[in-house]
């Protein structure tokens, strides 16, 4: 048996026929129901486009103030990078490093490489690099959180309107679209076409 | 007989990375597509997973027993646990904030805790099972695992929103970097878990 024409599944093991689902279905795995592929429409060229828009809305998010907050006579604005500042001047190394991580390096770093590798697909455009680049980006899937974030920010917001006078800034406005762009972006990446043009581009 | 339909029982060892499957007779111990290393199964997957699900524990305790942030009015510092601040949400008359706050720092670790536990203790005593529904059960925690971080997110809004001198300042605590800790090494856990070790078991 040749392994090329087969597959398996990443969670229970079943040898499968490869399916060619078309765009609109979904293959599960028969065994245990895990979803093996959905087929987009246009999964390289949205990939493209959508990281493109997704890394010009980085600079406004991260730069602009996501909330400000008037209290008692004092006025103060929020970034993301200032959370983080504000964490490592208490100390907290750990904690200040992971924030920083996951809300801001691994979602930047995220739509780099998706940027990358779309872009090499879509001009055909061989590169040495792709495999890890593919490898990188499916071991970062998870710790980025900018929905996670925003659901901090909503917390937040709550905790501190009693108190205090909030105003949204435009920074907040990116920081949606921009969550908005990279849940559209992992949806629209087909891993297993991705891998299959990153082999045939390599032969 | 259900075990012959899988790659392994076939001979074959699908990448982690990419999904290519490899002959297991194959000298190569990297895949031919990505480059990545090939293993039948994750590498040490249940010590891995066990050790680090050990240390989770932990620090679970000081987690909840020490304050995550002590919010200073006028000078009054009032240090807050995690419950404390669900707590207080309640009295604050902000019930589905609060309950949104349970679930995600109090009721998600639990369950990744006590799953995860359940999981290797299925694979280490070889229970025969119904192996889909274990296999939804890890796919619950591997889903929910990133959402704990909300506690954490929000505290780096407010310490670096609320920072007005005397008149309100909110301060992190110890158990900011402990509850931190637990959501990374709880992720880092189910991660190293395998399922299939879940369908090599059953008879």
């Amino acid at each position: 048996m040749n392994p090329t024409n087969l597959s398996a599944c990443p969670e229970c093991d079943l040898l499968l026929k490869p399916s060619s689902p078309v765009v609109g279905d979904k293959a599960h795995c028969p065994r245990c129901g895990y979803l093996l592929q959905r087929p987009r429409k246009q999964s390289v060229e949205r990939t493209f486009a959508l990281s493109i828009a997704g890394l010009i809305l980085m600079f406004p998010a991260n730069l602009m103030p996501l909330v400000g907050i008037k209290m008692l006579g004092g006025a103060k604005d929020g970034t993301l990078w200032s959370g983080v500042v504000a964490l490592f001047e208490e100390h907290l190394w750990g904690v200040s490093a992971l924030v920083f991580l996951s809300s801001i390096l691994f979602p930047l770093l995220n739509i780099i490489l998706s940027l990358l590798i779309s872009a090499h697909l879509y001009f055909n455009r061989p590169n040495r690099h792709l495999a890890h680049w593919m490898r990188w980006l499916q071991h970062m899937d998870e710790w980025a959180m900018l929905e996670v974030y925003m659901l901090g920010i909503i917390v937040a917001c709550v905790k501190l309107s009693s108190t205090s006078e909030l105003k949204f800034g435009f920074g907040l406005y990116a920081f949606v679209a921009l969550l908005i762009i990279t849940g559209m972006l992992a949806s629209s990446l087909d891993k297993v076409l991705f891998w299959r043009q990153i082999g045939q581009l390599r032969t | 007989m259900k075990s012959k339909k899988t790659a392994l029982a076939q001979g074959f060892i699908r990448c982690h990375d990419c999904g290519c499957l490899s002959k297991q007779s194959d000298k190569n111990s990297h895949c031919r597509l990505c480059g990545g290393h090939l293993h039948r199964r994750l590498p040490n997957s249940f010590q891995r997973s066990a050790a680090l699900l050990l240390s989770a524990f932990c620090l679970y305790i000081p987690a909840n027993i020490f304050p995550i942030m002590t919010v200073t009015r006028l000078g009054v510092g009032e240090p807050h646990t995690i419950i404390g601040g669900i707590i207080a949400l309640i009295n604050g008359n902000m019930v589905p904030i609060a309950i949104l706050v349970l679930v995600a720092s109090i009721l998600v670790p639990l369950l990744k805790l006590l799953g995860i536990g359940l999981l290797l203790l299925n694979v280490h005593y070889r229970w025969q099972v119904h192996a889909k529904k274990w296999t939804i059960l890890y796919r619950i925690i591997a889903f929910v695992g990133r959402w704990s971080m909300l506690d954490i997110f929000m505290i780096s809004i407010l310490v670096s929103l609320v920072d007005m001198g005397s008149v309100a300042q909110v301060i992190a605590g110890p158990a900011a970097t402990a509850f931190a800790a637990v959501v990374v090494l709880t992720m880092f856990a189910a991660k190293n878990f395998d399922p299939r070790l879940i369908w090599d078991n059953q008879r």
